[in-house]
């Protein structure tokens, strides 16, 4: 017989593993956030570089003025949900201002951005529909694909040859539709998505292109709408989904469409219907916050040199990139030992970066991955790029370090 | 082309299996893909996506959760190309 924790004894393991090395990277606790870029924990002062705060905003006066407002205006929760409990008005003010940013009839706000596409994905595809998803899709469209009764396919990263491919593969979808599935820029790497090759793949075959743009609102294109608008192609997309909680400073998430149609789906989508609605607060700072991305320019300027600029910094240095320039740089490790001994050292060296380690990784990679900010200045950005010089040049006395920790804990 | 047969198929997912078993576990048709031969779930999906080209024929990620040996993928991949 065995225990109900027993299953996740060799999960147990690599955690156990990685606390002999140092400490949880998967569980950081900072004692205190102080601005955009930097946080405390304990006395030590602490370069924030792992955030997905690409623009910022989290401590801009006018996106915290609005949120304090909207808590005395409001109160601070929605004690339920839209569709049980009501609607306020910062939801269906938030709900046009993205509407009338991407140029759609439709938009859709959410409590997360998980929950984003756990329901726009399960109220968009019906039994007969065929879900066509990226190899390298988050979390979140895995998990609203499997709410559904819809048969999913998955297709080569960042390839449309690849959905052509399997596309026709399936032929006829009788009594329904595909549904494909990418993101804008992805999370985890930093590559962007040929956005205007796959529409004309999906439109090809009659099916419906979504794309989440979480780490790409606000950051690529013109007005900040993210890469489809970069790529010129924004009115040819069908559904478009993203979060608050990277560039708009918040917690929830939107998806809006060209189709008119789309409304329907609030009447079937789960997390949509039996969840609490998201604050007054939280929305009231997003809309702040989607003005400040229209207007942004110079934000995604000096976030765009940022990245230039540490990319050059750690390509010089010789770190194995995954991708070109971009808000999200990762460095491939050898292995996630490797990688958790050099986030640890990151660590106590005041630069905070994020752990990725398989299955959460494309290819099983185990990386340092780094998210930048319009906030950061040049020198923060050279702060990290050295920090990575001198954990480079402490390579010998650092796996000694590790070795003698191993022992020490056996 | 005529259908493959068990052989042909346990033969293939061998040859496929080996960059996601570093440690060399040997592999049988009882052999857990995940527990046994600790491939991870992204990587499983990998496997299947080189399946499908290979077979010309679709593996939906449903018919995949319910796959959790190397057995139960020969017969999946029978089923497909009978």
């Amino acid at each position: 017989m065995t225990a109900l924790f027993d299953k996740y004894a060799p999960l147990q393991a690599r955690i156990d593993m990685m606390m002999k090395i140092g400490s949880d990277a998967l569980g950081v606790r900072f004692d205190d956030i102080l601005s955009a870029t930097r946080g405390r924990i304990g006395n030590r002062e602490i370069l924030l570089a792992g955030t997905n705060n690409y623009l910022g905003l989290t401590f801009d006066e006018d996106c915290r003025a609005a949120a304090k407002q909207a808590i005395d205006d409001h109160g601070t929760g929605t004690t339920g949900s839209r569709v049980a409990n009501g609607t306020y008005s910062e939801h269906t003010d938030l709900e046009e201002a993205l509407a009338e940013h991407f140029g759609m009839p439709s938009c859709i706000v959410f409590t997360t951005g998980y929950q984003t596409n756990l329901a726009a994905i399960s109220g968009l595809a019906g039994d007969k529909d065929v879900i066509f998803m990226d190899a390298d899709a988050h979390a979140c469209i895995i998990d609203g694909s499997r709410l559904t009764n819809a048969s999913t396919i998955r297709f080569r990263h960042n390839n449309p040859e690849d959905l052509d491919k399997r596309l026709r593969r399936q032929g006829e979808i009788e009594g329904g539709n595909a549904l494909v599935v990418i993101e804008g820029m992805y999370s985890m790497f930093g590559d962007i998505a040929p956005v205007d090759e796959f529409i004309d793949v999906t439109h090809r075959h009659g099916g419906y292109l979504f794309i989440d743009e979480a780490h790409s609102y606000g950051t690529f294109g013109p007005t900040g709408c993210g890469i489809a608008e970069e790529q010129g192609v924004l009115d040819k997309v069908d559904f478009i989904s993203g979060t608050f909680s990277k560039s708009l400073a918040s917690v929830g998430g939107f998806c809006a469409s060209k189709h008119p149609e789309f409304e329907i789906t609030r009447k079937v989508m789960r997390p949509y219907m039996f969840t609490a609605s998201a604050t007054p607060s939280n929305i009231s700072a997003a809309r702040v916050a989607v003005e400040k991305i229209k207007s942004g320019g110079h934000l995604r300027d000096n976030l765009k040199a940022r990245a230039q600029q540490l990319h050059a910094g750690l390509s010089a240095l010789d770190y194995d990139l995954c991708a070109d320039p971009s808000p999200v740089i990762a460095a491939r490790r050898p292995n996630e030992g490797v990688a958790a001994m050099e986030w640890n050292w990151l660590m106590e060296n005041g630069v905070y970066v994020n752990l990725a380690v398989p299955p959460g990784t494309p290819q099983s990679s185990s990386l340092l991955r780094i998210s930048l900010s319009a906030a950061h200045t040049e020198q923060d950005v050279q702060t990290i790029i050295d920090a990575f010089a001198k954990m480079k040049a402490s390579q010998g006395e650092m796996m000694s370090g590790m070795m003698s920790k191993l022992q020490a804990a056996e | 082309m005529s259908a493959p047969t068990d052989s042909n198929i346990y033969d293939k997912i061998c040859e496929l299996l080996k960059p996601y078993n570093p440690k060399n576990h040997p592999i049988e048709h009882s052999s857990g893909i995940m527990s046994d031969l600790e491939v991870d779930s992204v990587a499983v999906f990998d496997l299947i996506m080189e399946l499908e080209d290979h077979y010309d024929v679709s593996i939906p990620m449903e018919m995949v959760s319910d796959i959790k040996t190397v057995g139960e993928l020969v017969n999946a991949v029978k089923g497909l190309t009978a």
